[in-house]
């Protein structure tokens, strides 16, 4: 017994194939790009919440693989996505974060575009050949879906349509989502010095409980490990497979929470549920409210992140009130738990840097209970499928 | 004489915006309580151009601050120091006699561990100040932050 050798330290974990993982996955350059071209330009990606664009020619921008994207609600009440960009000579179309605009007007030369993304106007049109005319001018349109009030986005017009890439992910919280009008009462955005993995993996990884104050006092030993319920799904998803549970008063400012106001629908105020989609979206519900994350790579060493809280649309002052405080009490940036989640992302990030750190380990296995690592697994399984590289050494040895 | 009278009261006010902002920056809580009145209401609020809405992002009555304080022990924390920097601004009398609203425009500064500095957080505090006893005290404070991007957050009251 004693502190490991180098060569102990560098060598590659003694674990089954998917049980590791690399710390060049957080740090390479060209891993990241390739996570930018086969996975944030491929896959579907959480955008924002419909309750964000309640009427006709409401917008929100929206950050994504290096990109501004406007999603926009037409008058037909369908929402659109397209680049904000100018066709003209790529000028950024709008700038403030939300707003509603009937008309889109670059700012450089005035040409406009309606919110079905067609150009609407070209000054002195006469200027130019047939070939720029408003008719060919159009923005660059994205696909975009909605599920349960949830926006979607994807860059790649050859990806699989919503519901085959969702799969049963969402069922659990269909009813939450999908039965009653929600509405985002809190948004917030951190960039943090990690890579988007790190702080993903946070939402994946139930073993950190014990990092929190909180969870250690009212989420371990509310449940037996055993009866925990832990669920994978195809294409990298993964969450609880039934109801974790709280018990508040082990925590004594949380005493009694979930009395002032009721659960959000198909829950109890007790109940647990998240589910982490792939790539970078993760939805956790602490029965009365509810948190949508989404992290967005800007660089292999650094992450947006935002944070949405979901309420009920329309509820009394004092419903709202009691279910802001509930968020607030986990989540925010001066929630009990979410900073504490950050600083083990920058932590762990700081170790990888510089090749200190070498691999982690993701090797619980418990069957799919307790704090089982199979949805890190699962996560990285699909993270392989589509970089073509091996979790566990994603430097080609021969290249690298 | 009106003049003279609010040139006592902003002088009565600073050492107690001051006061706390220090007692803050030196982690000591119970000295923090000290300067607020009971019961106290304090919150942290954000205007958010992403929703068009204001949000609360920590609101504790004295009570609730008090348990939040006993708990900090427990918890994963921003290592470090903060630094207050506070300027009253204005002191307005209240609608409610001896109560006088307090603006004060502040900037938060961390020092990690390595000694270096930046700047966390601006905003206003918007202080409501009980000046009817012989103590003078913050009866209700809002924070009012321009900063939305708070890195690795709080657990403590900016």
């Amino acid at each position: 017994m004693s502190a490991r050798s180098e060569s102990s330290w560098e060598k590659v974990p003694r674990l089954p194939a998917g049980h590791f993982v690399s710390g060049l996955v957080y740090t390479d350059p060209d891993v990241y790009q390739d996570e930018i071209d086969n996975i944030f330009s491929k896959a579907w990606r959480f955008a924002c919440h419909e309750s964000e664009l309640p009427e006709p020619f409401d917008y929100r921008l929206v950050d994504h693989a290096g990109q501004s994207l406007i999603c926009i609600r037409g008058e037909d009440d369908e929402v659109r996505t397209f680049l904000n960009v100018c066709s003209h000579r790529g000028g950024k179309l709008l700038t403030e974060p939300s707003g509603n605009a009937r008309l889109i007007t670059c700012f450089y030369h005035r040409w406009t575009y309606d919110s079905l993304g067609a150009c609407t106007g070209i000054p002195r049109p006469s200027g130019y050949s047939k070939e720029v005319a408003k008719d060919s001018m159009g923005l660059r349109g994205l696909r975009t879906a909605v599920k349960h009030g949830l926006v979607f986005i994807a860059l790649d017009e050859g990806a699989p349509d919503l519901d085959t890439f969702i799969g049963l992910a969402l069922d659990q919280f269909s009813e939450m989502l999908g039965t009653t009008l929600l509405e985002v009462f809190h948004y917030n955005r951190a960039v943090l010095d990690c890579n988007w993995k790190a702080w993903h993996e946070t939402n994946m990884d139930l073993y950190h409980e014990f990092m929190h104050a909180v969870l250690r006092q009212t989420q371990v030993g509310a449940m037996p490990m055993e009866d925990r319920r832990l669920i994978t799904f195809e294409n990298g998803h993964g969450g609880s497979g039934g109801d974790l549970k709280a018990a508040y008063d082990g925590y004594k400012s949380f005493a009694g929470r979930g009395g002032d106001v009721p659960p959000l629908p198909g829950t109890d105020p007790t109940d647990f549920r998240f589910v982490d989609l792939f790539p970078s979206t993760a939805i956790i519900a602490r029965g009365t409210v509810v948190r949508i994350d989404t992290a967005t790579p800007l660089g292999p060493d650094k992450t947006l992140l935002e944070m949405r809280g979901l309420g009920v649309k329309g509820e009394s002052q004092e419903h709202r009130q009691a279910r802001q405080r509930h968020h607030n009490q986990y989540w925010g940036p001066f929630g009990r738990n979410v900073p504490e989640d950050m600083i083990a992302a920058e932590a762990c990030a700081d170790s990888f840097r510089n090749q200190a750190g070498r691999y982690q380990i993701i090797a619980r296995d418990e069957n799919l209970t307790g704090q089982d690592d199979a949805i890190l697994r699962a996560f990285y399984k699909e993270w392989g499928d589509r970089t073509g590289r091996d979790p566990g050494n994603p430097i080609d040895p021969a290249t690298a | 004489m009106n003049d003279l009278k609010r040139l006592l009261e902003r002088e009565a006010v600073r050492p107690l915006i001051g006061g706390a902002g220090l007692a803050l920056d030196d982690g000591d809580f119970a000295r923090f309580l000290g300067y607020c009145d009971d019961p106290f209401n304090y919150r942290i609020r954000v205007w958010s151009p992403d929703l068009k809405k204001d949000m609360t992002w920590l609101e504790h009555d004295r009570e609730g601050l008090i348990e939040l304080f006993k708990s900090l022990p427990e918890h994963l924390q921003r290592q470090g120091r903060l630094h207050r920097q506070v300027t009253v601004a204005t002191v307005e009398p209240s609608n409610v006699d001896g109560f006088l609203v307090v603006t004060s425009p502040f900037v938060v500064h961390h020092t990690n561990l390595e000694g270096q500095t930046h700047t966390l957080a601006v905003g206003r505090y918007i202080d409501i100040v009980n000046m009817i006893d012989e103590k003078i005290v913050l009866t209700a404070r809002d924070v009012m932050l321009d900063t939305r991007d708070l890195g690795i957050g709080l657990h403590v009251p900016i």
